[in-house]
């Protein structure tokens, strides 16, 4: 297992490493951003950012507290923070079946003494490590950036909150994203379907968030457990966060794991 | 186990969807052997092989590998494979991708590493190079080394002199050889038949999924027949036609057209003894043998 660990280390490092210092880097800036700018000119600049419908959102949730800290939360829920968290864990599960099947590399590599479950769990050890990467280099950023432009905004045992809870939402849509991989034999169109699952839980949630006739179908979203908001402004982490992500991640990792064990190769 | 046959197939069938790709194949492979698996493109060899690994699962019938299922790794640790298409990742070195590789056994380490650079004359600078700039012989070398480097006790080879020169296509016929003198099962999948009539002990030949004949390689030489077209000065000599071993004759002017069977020994010292002006004699092809046995099976039928 260490010996595929390390093979993909080398396949993947500049890439995570590419999307945590991007995502470290705009944390950063928005601790800077706050710092900095007042309040109203943040925000405007801020909602500069997104497409109109996000802007909505955005007006309506940030506004709604108008804090430093609000400001703050908001800026784990950008696009873009969204965006390099999805990255990494769906070009990872695409990869890791559906792109050594379509390279054709996996039929050798599978001949060597190591089975299947072996191989999977490898891709999933190695693919938490890649996410816990780049969402710790985020919050360790927000960390940092607090206290260069001393801000005081969260706690630490908010920050880890956070640090969980993005790394289960992470880890739900890379899950979801393998269990497709192991049935298909193009990473391009796996990765495809990640990210629609991915926007579309995304946009539903965005959508409830807007539009309180439809504010129910937001818990069909996984977006939906994740917010920052509670976790960081309010303290409060509900165990659902842990349920329904963790539970996300669990079924569509053990299908995964079952399709992949007993589909045909390559 | 290690007094277990290597590889043991017994009533192998695989179908994908409704296209039948193996039905009822049983062979065994022994150690010290050499086994030709020989067929056309598409006739199921790869499949076998693959069953064989464990990466595809036979719709019927069984393969075990020293008594163990094929998907076992304490089986696998105990072979060497090379793929009929081989892919290799690209973005390593070739030194660093045989490490790699060998890291898969640490308790057997790949002892034959640097005599099989040798062998195929890989040169230091190859080693070196990252695997995409590598030419496809070069790959195929690798994939070579990759296969034997641990001395495995079987070995699966899936077309394996594909993409190599005529030298190292000799010195790899040369290592299989050795190889099963050391007591090692050779399983060689191959559609060319000249490349398994020089190296293997048995051959098992494969047609749309079925078994069409299992034997040892010299019956399998009695029974090929061979073309050959001599043309001569004047008229055709006498008594070359009605040789036992002319199975069937054309001629046209003074050119003859033979198929022939068996012993050559008799047609060419008459040919020897004859004012031959020219003489083509190709290669003998799986198609030759496919034609003995479905005229063997009409006789029979």
């Amino acid at each position: 297992m260490r010996n595929l660990m390390a093979r993909l280390m080398r396949r993947h490092a500049v890439t995570i490493l590419a999307c945590a210092g991007v995502l470290a880097g705009f944390q950063l800036l928005m601790c800077a951003i706050v710092a900095t700018i007042d309040i109203g000119g943040a925000l405007e600049q801020l909602v500069a950012f997104a497409p109109p419908a996000i802007q909505a959102m955005i007006s309506q949730s940030v506004l709604a507290g108008g804090t430093v800290p609000g400001l703050m939360a908001f800026a784990w829920n950008h696009p873009i923070t969204h965006a390099l968290a999805m990255a990494v864990p769906i070009m990872l599960a695409a990869r890791a079946v559906a792109g050594e099947v379509e390279s054709g590399t996996i039929e050798l590599v599978l001949a060597q003494p190591i089975s299947r479950v072996t191989w999977l769990a490898a891709h999933v050890v190695f693919a938490l490590a890649a996410m816990g990467v780049v969402a710790g280099a985020g919050v360790t950023a927000t960390a940092v950036g607090q206290r260069i432009f001393d801000i005081d905004a969260f706690t630490h045992v908010r920050l880890l909150a956070l640090l969980a809870a993005f790394l289960l939402l992470q880890l739900s849509v890379f899950a979801i994203t393998l269990a497709f991989s192991a049935v298909s034999r193009e990473a391009g169109r796996v990765a495809f379907a990640g990210v629609m699952v991915a926007l579309m839980s995304y946009l539903v949630q965005a959508v409830a968030a807007l539009w309180p006739r439809v504010e129910s179908l937001g818990r069909y979203s996984l977006h939906h457990y994740y917010d920052p908001r509670a976790l960081l402004v309010e303290g409060r982490f509900d165990p659902l966060v842990v349920i329904v992500l963790l539970g996300t991640a669990v079924v569509a990792g053990a299908v995964a794991v079952h399709a992949f064990r007993s589909r045909d190769l390559p | 186990m290690p007094d277990a046959i290597p590889l043991a197939a017994e009533r192998l069938s695989k179908t994908f969807g409704q296209t039948r790709a193996l039905h009822g194949v049983s062979f065994t492979v022994e150690p010290g052997e050499i086994f030709g698996y020989l067929g056309p493109n598409g006739a199921g060899k790869t499949t076998t092989l693959r069953i064989a690994l464990g990466l595809v699962r036979a719709s019927q019938g069984s393969i075990r590998l020293f008594g163990g299922e094929p998907g076992d790794p304490a089986s696998r640790r105990r072979i060497g494979f090379l793929p009929g298409d081989l892919r290799l990742y690209g973005d390593v070195r070739a030194s660093q991708l045989l490490d790699w590789f060998a890291r898969f056994r640490p308790l057997a380490p790949p002892r034959l590493r640097n005599e099989l650079i040798d062998r195929f004359s890989l040169e230091a600078a190859a080693l070196a190079q990252r695997v995409k700039f590598l030419s496809h012989g070069t790959r195929q070398k690798l994939g070579l080394i990759i296969a034997f480097q641990h001395d495995p006790e079987l070995l699966l080879l899936d077309e394996p002199s594909n993409g190599l020169d005529p030298l190292v296509q000799q010195a790899f016929l040369e290592l299989i050889l050795e190889t099963a003198r050391r007591g090692r099962a050779v399983l060689f999948s191959s559609h060319l038949l000249h490349e398994v009539q020089a190296v293997c002990t048995r051959v098992a030949i494969l047609r749309a999924g079925e078994l069409v004949a299992l034997e040892r390689i010299e019956k399998l030489r009695a029974l090929v027949v061979r073309r050959l077209t001599a043309e001569f000065p004047g008229p055709v000599p006498p008594g070359l036609l009605e040789l036992p071993q002319v199975a069937r004759a054309r001629v046209d002017g003074h050119v003859a057209r033979l198929w022939v069977h068996g012993d050559l020994a008799p047609v060419l010292a008459i040919l020897a003894n004859s004012n031959v002006r020219d003489l083509v004699f190709p290669e003998a092809e799986l198609e030759d043998i496919f034609l003995s046995y479905y005229r063997g099976s009409e006789r029979h039928a």
